[in-house]
């Protein structure tokens, strides 16, 4: 079959003209097969002189001369033009037609009809108005041949050539569009096709490379990675996680969460901790396991797929142990300085009181006038050494807030203790009130709260020359209540609203030293405003004064009247 | 007679100053520089009224010594104030303790709370 198919096809870059040519081909092929077995049949007559010799001769040279036509026809139709092989065949057919019989039976007779052959052929193998030439050539033939025996030309077959002719002229030229369109068709979902499988074979190679990118990332950060399936099975270690927890990776991967944190180099306490994580769900930013000797500092994280779903869970595990370290020695020195420098101040501070007091003997005014001043100085020293204290402990982490039951009247009642005489040392009035609506105990860190005011309220009385300065707790909804500190001071700047709680400042470099102090305050407020997921705000205006308002979650403790619920 | 007050305070300044307040109303008052000389003193009998611990000792700390003297039934009406310069120390102790003073200590303040706790007449 495909010797056949390539001894019909021919290839050409034009679809129509290989379809037509392959038509033609077929057409010669059956007209040499034809002519072939002709030739062997005249052939075996003349051989057995059945026949009249002459006759039976011009036949077989006939039939030997088609089949060199045909032949030849098929090699132009093949190596040079479909279309002057087709003209040339057609013509051949239409001129043996005209001589296949009498004149008479041609003209008008039984052999007419085989003129509509090449007519039809001709919209087949060529245009499809070619079908109008062969009517043309046809209607020629036979006006010729009936003329040539003196008869009228036929003229209903000449009109019946050109109907025939234009009905091949309509099916030929349909089917071509159709053809056409049909091609149109197939070349574009070829094109489809193509851009689909490019797309589809660049996707997967971009994935093939996102892939090993990913994975070579993986294999190189010094972080321990371990990524876990929903049912908290390793799918996945790298192998930096080898290195830190000094096990080998077919010893973590497959291997089920629960499973891994038996291994004994985890302390108790560690694997209370990652067992919680992975039973509450509890997966809080990082916390720190002991691994043998090595700190390890864990995080998780869920993993969602592009379609939202999770699939699991990844943890980060990162050596902490040399941080660990450096915190532990540092929460050392917090202490150390918090002890001795504490204990001679307080050494200094004693005595003072005790010359102040008279226990050494009666003092004059002045004496006793320069014992406060010492005194006074030793508590700011040991108010700034605890300042810094406190900021060391927020720095590491170590500063906690208590919730207890805080009376607001306590509060405010310790402040004015604390600091009346510092405001009425500067003729300035310190003023205080609590709204009615705010319950007379809620949840909190008296100690951190007081440090609050204390700082707010002294902040207030350093930029404060004149006026008063008023402290008042309220309560903003039922979730919230608050702190406000205002005064009648110098103000703040806008431009510096956004500095004034960094650590250390203070605005302008003269102010700082004309105020003293080392512009830890405001920063320790917001650092312990934020512990208590509260906020701080500050409102201003240059020469007429501040407002420091906090807001505070509103917790109202266990057996506090009702009404102050539901308000 | 007077009431006796035990310091145990390894800082001799702040010892002193202590000392000044309490016999300034009439303690009599005995010293103890380190965790291990105070476990001496307590243990040979003496039965002070009022025990002034600092937490931050030399040889015995004093959380190991407040957990001595809370056993001892001899201890049961002795006042204890505990001293510690670490608040932290303050939180976590302080319930075993009858007053926690966090340093710095004033004087007067020091004065005049172990002149309340004397005893009345």
């Amino acid at each position: 079959m495909n010797y056949l198919k390539r001894f019909l096809i021919i290839s050409t870059a034009d679809p129509d003209d290989a379809r037509k040519r392959k038509i033609l081909n077929i057409l010669l092929a059956g007209t040499g097969f034809v002519s072939f077995l002709a030739i062997l049949l005249f052939s075996y007559l003349i051989a057995t002189s059945r026949l009249e010799m002459v006759e039976t001769s011009l036949l077989l040279y006939g039939s030997i001369a088609t089949f060199a036509g045909v032949t030849i026809l098929y090699a132009i139709n093949a190596r040079y033009s479909g279309r002057i092989a087709a003209s040339i065949f057609l013509i051949f057919l239409s001129v043996i037609f005209a001589f296949s019989d009498s004149p008479e039976q041609v003209s008008s007779g039984r052999a007419l009809f085989a003129f509509t052959i090449p007519i039809f052929m001709a919209s087949i193998l060529l245009t499809p108005a070619s079908s109008f030439i062969f009517g043309a050539l046809s209607s020629v033939i036979i006006s010729w041949l009936a003329l040539s025996i003196g008869l009228t030309p036929n003229y209903p077959a000449i009109i019946g050539f050109f109907l025939i002719a234009f009905v091949s002229w309509l099916s030929a030229r349909s089917l071509e569009q159709a053809l056409g369109e049909l091609r149109i068709i197939n070349v574009n979902l070829d094109r489809v096709v193509a851009e689909r499988t490019l797309a589809l074979a660049e996707s997967l190679s971009r994935e093939r490379i996102e892939a090993g990118r990913s994975q070579a990332i993986l294999n190189s950060i010094a972080d321990g990675v371990i990524v876990f399936d929903k049912k908290w099975n390793a799918t996945l270690a790298n192998p930096a996680i080898r290195g830190m927890l000094d096990i080998p990776l077919e010893l973590i991967v497959n291997k089920n969460f629960r499973e891994l944190i038996e291994h004994p180099r985890l302390s108790p306490r560690s694997r209370g901790l990652l067992l919680a994580m992975i039973e509450h769900g509890t997966q809080p930013i990082g916390f720190r396991i002991e691994w043998s000797e090595k700190t390890i500092s864990v995080s998780a994280a869920q993993v969602y797929d592009n379609q939202k779903q999770n699939t699991g869970t990844v943890i980060v595990f990162r050596d902490f142990t040399r941080e660990a370290e450096v915190e532990r020695l540092k929460s050392t020195f917090v202490g150390i300085v918090s002890h001795e420098l504490r204990t001679p101040l307080n050494a200094i501070l004693g005595y003072s009181e005790m010359f102040k007091e008279n226990v050494y003997g009666p003092m004059n005014e002045k004496q006793v006038n320069m014992a406060d001043r010492i005194i006074k100085n030793t508590q700011r020293l040991l108010g700034l050494i605890n300042d810094l204290l406190d900021q060391a402990q927020m720095e590491a982490g170590k500063l906690t807030i208590q919730a207890q039951t805080v009376k607001t009247a306590d509060l405010l009642e310790s402040l004015h203790g604390l600091m009346d005489k510092s405001a009425s040392d500067k003729s300035l009035r310190l003023t205080s009130e609590i709204d009615p609506d705010l319950p007379d105990a809620l949840t909190g860190d008296p100690a951190r709260l007081q440090q609050i005011l204390v700082n707010l309220v002294n902040n207030a009385v350093k930029f404060t020359d004149q006026g008063s300065i008023h402290v008042r707790l309220f309560r903003q909804d039922d979730s919230k209540w608050g702190m406000e500190v205002s005064d009648t001071g110098q103000g703040i700047p806008e431009s510096e609203t956004h500095f004034i709680f960094d650590t250390f400042r203070q605005v302008d470099g003269a102010a700082t030293r004309s105020h003293g102090g080392f512009g830890l305050g405001l920063s320790i407020v917001k650092q312990l405003v934020s512990l208590m997921n509260g906020e701080i705000r500050v409102q201003s205006k240059l020469g007429e004064g501040s407002a420091f308002i906090i807001t505070l979650p509103l917790i109202i403790p266990e057996g506090v009247s009702a009404r102050w619920r539901n308000t | 007679m007077s009431e006796l007050a035990l310091i145990i305070e390894d800082d001799e300044d702040l010892a002193n100053i202590f000392a000044e307040a309490l016999r300034g109303i009439g303690y009599a008052v005995e010293y103890a520089v380190d965790g291990k000389i105070a476990q001496e003193r307590l243990r040979n009998g003496i039965a002070p009224f009022l025990i002034l611990l600092d937490m931050h000792l030399p040889h015995i700390s004093g959380a190991d010594l407040l957990a001595e003297i809370k056993q001892d039934e001899r201890f049961a009406k002795t006042t204890i104030i505990m001293t510690t310069a670490d608040a932290r120390m303050g939180e976590t102790y302080g319930d075993q303790a009858d007053f926690v003073l966090i340093k710095p200590i004033s004087f007067v303040q020091l004065r005049d709370l172990t002149n309340r706790l004397k005893p009345k007449g």
